[in-house]
């Protein structure tokens, strides 16, 4: 029941926002930040589940439960925010809502940038999403029940659906509802910069459901090994994410076309403790702590450094989101921000934990169960 | 190996990692086992260390990483510097490319290197290949013979264990 | 370790370790086939072609080229990124699948690496060529010199004099570390004393022991471990090329990833072309079966995919951004005077792949080989799109104009293409193409009476 005391303390940050007068934009931008983490961590729990079911590997059989219920969180989440929206946070938010203040680079993009089409792409994301969590979950609780190997193609189906269907939508998504605050400027790696930093994340995120889990006495057969192969992503990941973060900044600061490098001159002149911690704690620790081949399959190390990367990466998502929707002088992490986020943390836990007992944890008609089950690697 | 050996093979890894771990607990010293390719579980069985090669990798990475970035950043602040597009003479995010090329190859040959040096493997080196059928299909046991030990003994257990075509250079 | 039964096996037709020996040296042992006198006749007729194209550049210089003061990059850098990227496909098998276990690599990784090597070497003869003065190429290099003056590491051209030398060193020790026990084999099944003694001193003495095995393994895993940030990183620093510079189509943030993804969408489809003949020549079909094919076509869907969504997130940008010069670049593109190099390329690599979503198609030996070329033509129209379509429509009007290649130039391509097919039909004769060791290792999880013993 922390889910809820925890839940209780975001409600208490909000209010403490709203009593203590804080600036609008600031309370409307933390609640478009943690409802757009949330959702994220949804959308790669369930991204985890499909991109092995299309691979057709076996190690992860065993955890994918997890990423299954992590799912759930999608369209709480969706809800959450479209009540943001709708409750004044797209002029808090988005510099282009202001119609009647545009420049003239802002009206040559109103065909794109405008509320109605807003709300439509907004509701296909949403409906897309959740219609293929729902699908992918019912067909692997199927396969559960009685292991026909039909149900099995049916969930590689769905599986090869969603991914394509992510791998638009994600991008998408990205410039909808976060490089739009910066409505004039623009990059074309901004999305899959986006979905590598949803994709570290989620992945470490999984990791600490299945070691609390474990805690609890569930999950048994979940090994080092299976831990090892959860660490060796988010060791990958993280060089992955660094790599598209050092592509963009190079090219921008090679370039050096002042309408491109503003993006990061607001960050490293105004917000350069946020961008540097970004850094360190997103790709320097995770890349020095996890080399060792054994700190990989230890929890000891593991876990710490799956809490950083969540840490590291709503640290990100901070820097992507309140230089253009708060600006430096309102701008600021306090009570409001950690609280607000314990409480979105404890939402998601709530529905995690409800979706995780819909269902057996251990999905054991599923094909390659056995596989995951007697599974260990050389390497 | 300038010793008294006796060698034996197996058709099969199976058997082999099975014999391998009955002669290993009845005290017997294995010299070497060949095989055709990598067996699963036979370091293990013949309590083999953790490889520090990865180490080399990692300290042969870090000096050429240090190297390629010092270097560059020694040429345009001391050097010669020439100023380029703007760029401040010290400007870190040009310097990651080379710097990071040069790690990759120092931690590769380094690595290479000392695997090859360390087992004295290199072009024409001169090595005994007691059965050129270890390349194909069989899994050769090297066996020493201490001097307190008793050849039928060796003999015996190897042929407990399903060994076959058992010669000894003694 | 257990494998589910519902995976196809790896390798058909119950075989025993000593039949894959016997399968897999098959290719070098004999004299050669007809077709393989064939294929290098016409390779070597290619070469003699690049020869003198080369004897021209050399003598009378780049002008030679139809190059102008406005399109100075042309056929060469296009030739160059198209080889560098078709140099993808290897170490993206043999370190990036490794990574991911994916035990389908190891009967493709050994031929598909020297692929790799190949086709670095062609790529490597443009930039060199493009100086002019061929034999001033050691400049790029820091050395000390008379002229105090150092290289210029601020340049992305000479990131790539040291992406692409990286590249293809530790691309060749990697292979070559892999080759070591096979070249052991070669040298124990030798028949003649010449033969022995040769296969003798490059297998390094090779003898199979334990300890060394699992060195080799560690040392296997570690190179694979640095070998795939440095596949990312190569045609990362080629698209540095283009996108540190502030031309219209080249100056965007997406070209690193997506320059690595068309790299391998090219690499594999020219595995596919060469693997799917050589399959078949080299009568290796039980082992590169339609399995294998398979899972290369589903890793061209993923990257043609990828390939895809950049184009259509460049263009939508373009719009997006404002830029009238990025907007008007674009629109040239796709309808200006080179709009058919455009929808070559949109056709190939974004259509044509998607066709591999049918189970059909992708299991078809004919449709793949067919698709395959299409990819490898879509992505050197990908290159030449780039290249020529951003430069040809300066910022002045005035100093507008059009390219293209003179007969030299189309030599040199072709040349480098005689090039390539020489070396590997060489390495078919002299290495084994597939890495035996590796075969071995899975064949007791994957092969097909083992798979059969299961389901009993």
């Amino acid at each position: 029941m922390a889910g809820f005391a925890m839940v209780a303390i975001g409600l208490l940050a909000l209010v403490y926002g709203w009593i203590a007068g804080l600036e609008a934009n600031r309370i409307y931008a933390n609640l478009h930040l943690n409802s757009f983490y949330f959702v994220s961590l949804g959308l790669i729990g369930l991204f985890f589940v499909a991109v092995h079911a299309i691979a057709e590997s076996g190690w992860q059989v065993s955890m994918q439960r997890v990423g299954e219920a992590m799912s759930m969180f999608i369209p709480v989440g969706g809800i959450i925010m479209l009540i943001v929206f709708l409750s004044g946070g797209m002029h808090h938010l988005f510099e282009w809502t202001h119609k009647d203040h545009l420049d003239h680079i802002l009206i040559k993009k109103v065909p794109y940038l405008n509320q109605p089409f807003f709300y439509i792409r907004f509701f296909v994301f949403f409906a897309g999403w959740g219609l293929l969590a729902w699908l992918i979950r019912k067909t692997s609780r199927q396969l559960d029940m009685n292991g026909d190997i039909q149900y099995f193609h049916r969930l590689r189906k769905y599986s090869a659906f969603y991914v394509v269907f992510l791998a638009i939508t994600s991008v998408v998504s990205s410039w909808d509802w976060l490089m739009s605050i910066d409505a004039h400027w623009f990059s074309t790696l901004y999305g899959w910069y986006v979905f590598s930093s949803m994709l570290v994340t989620g992945f470490s995120v999984i990791v600490i459901f299945v070691f609390v889990l474990q805690r609890m006495g569930y999950m048994k057969h979940v090994n080092e090994e299976h831990i090892h192969d959860m660490g060796k992503y988010m060791f990958g990941l993280s060089i992955f994410w660094a790599y598209l973060w050092f592509s963009q900044y190079l090219l921008i600061w090679y370039a050096n076309i002042p309408e491109e490098t503003i993006y990061f001159y607001e960050r490293l002149n105004h917000f350069d403790t946020v961008f540097f911690f970004n850094l360190v704690v997103n790709f320097v620790i995770p890349f020095l702590l996890l080399m060792p081949r054994n700190a990989k399959r230890v929890y000891s190390v593991v876990i710490p450094v799956a809490v950083l990367i969540f840490i590291g990466h709503w640290v990100d998502l901070y820097q992507l989101i309140m230089p253009g929707a708060v600006g430096h002088e309102a701008a600021g992490i306090g009570f409001l921000e950690i609280g607000l986020t314990i409480g979105f943390l404890g939402l998601f836990m709530l529905v995690t934990f409800w979706g995780l007992s819909k269902a057996p944890l251990v999905p054991k008609n599923h094909p390659f169960y056995e596989e995951s089950l007697h599974y260990h690697t050389n390497y | 190996m300038n010793k008294d050996y006796i060698t034996a093979y197996y058709n099969d890894e199976e058997e082999l990692l099975k014999a391998v771990r009955q002669l290993k607990d009845k005290g017997l010293e294995i010299l070497d086992v060949l095989t055709p390719f990598p067996v699963h579980g036979l370091d293990k069985a013949l309590r083999m260390r953790r490889s520090r090669l990865s180490m080399v990798a990692f300290w042969g990475g870090a000096v050429g990483a240090a190297l390629g970035f010092l270097f560059q950043a020694w040429v345009f602040t001391k050097g010669y510097p020439l100023n380029f597009g703007g760029k401040p003479f010290f400007a870190i995010p040009s310097f990651m490319p080379v710097t990071f090329e040069m790690a990759v190859l120092f931690a590769a040959f380094s690595m290479v290197f000392a695997f090859l040096i360390y087992f004295k493997l290199g072009p024409g080196a001169k090595t005994v290949i007691h059965d050129e059928r270890i390349t194909d299909d069989r899994f050769l046991v090297v066996v020493g013979i201490r001097k307190e030990s008793n050849y039928q003994e060796i003999e015996q257990a190897l042929i407990a264990t399903g060994a076959e075509g058992i010669t000894h250079n003694v | 370790m257990y494998v589910s039964p519902i995976r196809e096996p790896l390798i058909r037709g119950e075989k025993n370790y000593s039949q894959v020996t016997k399968d897999i040296l098959a290719p070098m042992a004999g004299k050669p086939s007809i077709y393989w006198y064939l294929g290098i006749s016409l390779a070597l007729i290619a070469l003699v072609f690049g020869a003198w194209a080369t004897y021209q550049t050399v003598y009378y210089g780049i002008g030679t080229w139809g190059l102008n003061k406005t399109v100075g990059w042309g056929w060469g850098i296009t030739n160059f990124v198209w080889w560098v990227g078709i140099g993808h496909a290897g170490t993206f098998i043999s370190a990036i699948l490794l990574l991911f276990r994916q035990k389908w690599r190891t009967s493709i990784n050994r031929s598909a690496e020297a692929m790799t090597l190949i086709a670095i070497a062609c790529a490597g003869f443009f930039p060199l060529i493009h100086m002019g003065r061929l034999l001033l190429g050691f400049f790029i290099f820091p050395y000390p010199n008379t002229r105090a003056l150092w290289v210029n590491f601020n340049s992305p051209l000479l990131w790539d004099v040291f992406a692409i030398s990286t590249y293809f060193a530790v691309s060749l020790i990697f292979w070559y570390v892999g080759l070591i026990p096979d070249l052991g084999t070669v040298r124990d099944k030798a028949k003649t004393k010449i033969r022995k003694a040769i296969y003798g001193f490059l297998s390094f003495g090779w003898t199979g022991s334990a300890k060394h095995w699992s060195r080799h393994e560690t040392v296997s895993l570690v190179l694979a471990g640095l070998a795939a940030p440095l596949v990312l990183s190569v045609h990362t620093i080629v698209s540095f090329d283009f996108a540190t510079s502030v031309i219209p189509g080249w100056h965007t943030t997406i070209f690193p990833p997506y320059f690595v993804s068309g790299a391998v969408f090219s690499g594999f489809a020219m595995v596919l072309t060469l693997l799917i003949v050589a399959r078949k020549a080299l009568n290796l079909e039980e082992y590169i079966t339609v399995n294998h094919i398979e899972s290369m076509n589903k890793i061209i869907i993923l990257t043609g995919s990828i390939v895809g969504i950049a184009y259509i997130t460049e263009f939508f940008m373009a719009w997006y951004s404002g830029v009238e010069y990025e907007q008007f670049t674009f629109m040239n593109r796709a309808f200006g005077p080179y709009a058919w190099a455009y929808w070559i390329m949109m056709t190939c690599n974004v259509v044509t792949p998607q066709l591999f979503w049918f189970k059909k198609i992708r299991t078809s030996l004919t449709a793949t080989f067919i698709i395959s070329i299409f990819v490898n033509i879509g992505m050197w129209f990908e290159r030449f799109v780039i290249v020529v379509t951003s430069l040809h429509r300066d910022f002045l009007p005035s100093s507008w104009s059009m390219y293209s290649p003179s007969l030299v130039e189309v030599g040199l391509y072709v040349g480098t293409i005689g090039l390539f097919f020489t070396l590997f039909l060489l390495f078919i004769r002299v290495f084994p193409v597939i890495a035996i060791a590796e075969v071995k290792s899975v064949l007791k999880s994957s092969g097909d009476h083992q798979k059969t013993a299961h389901h009993e």
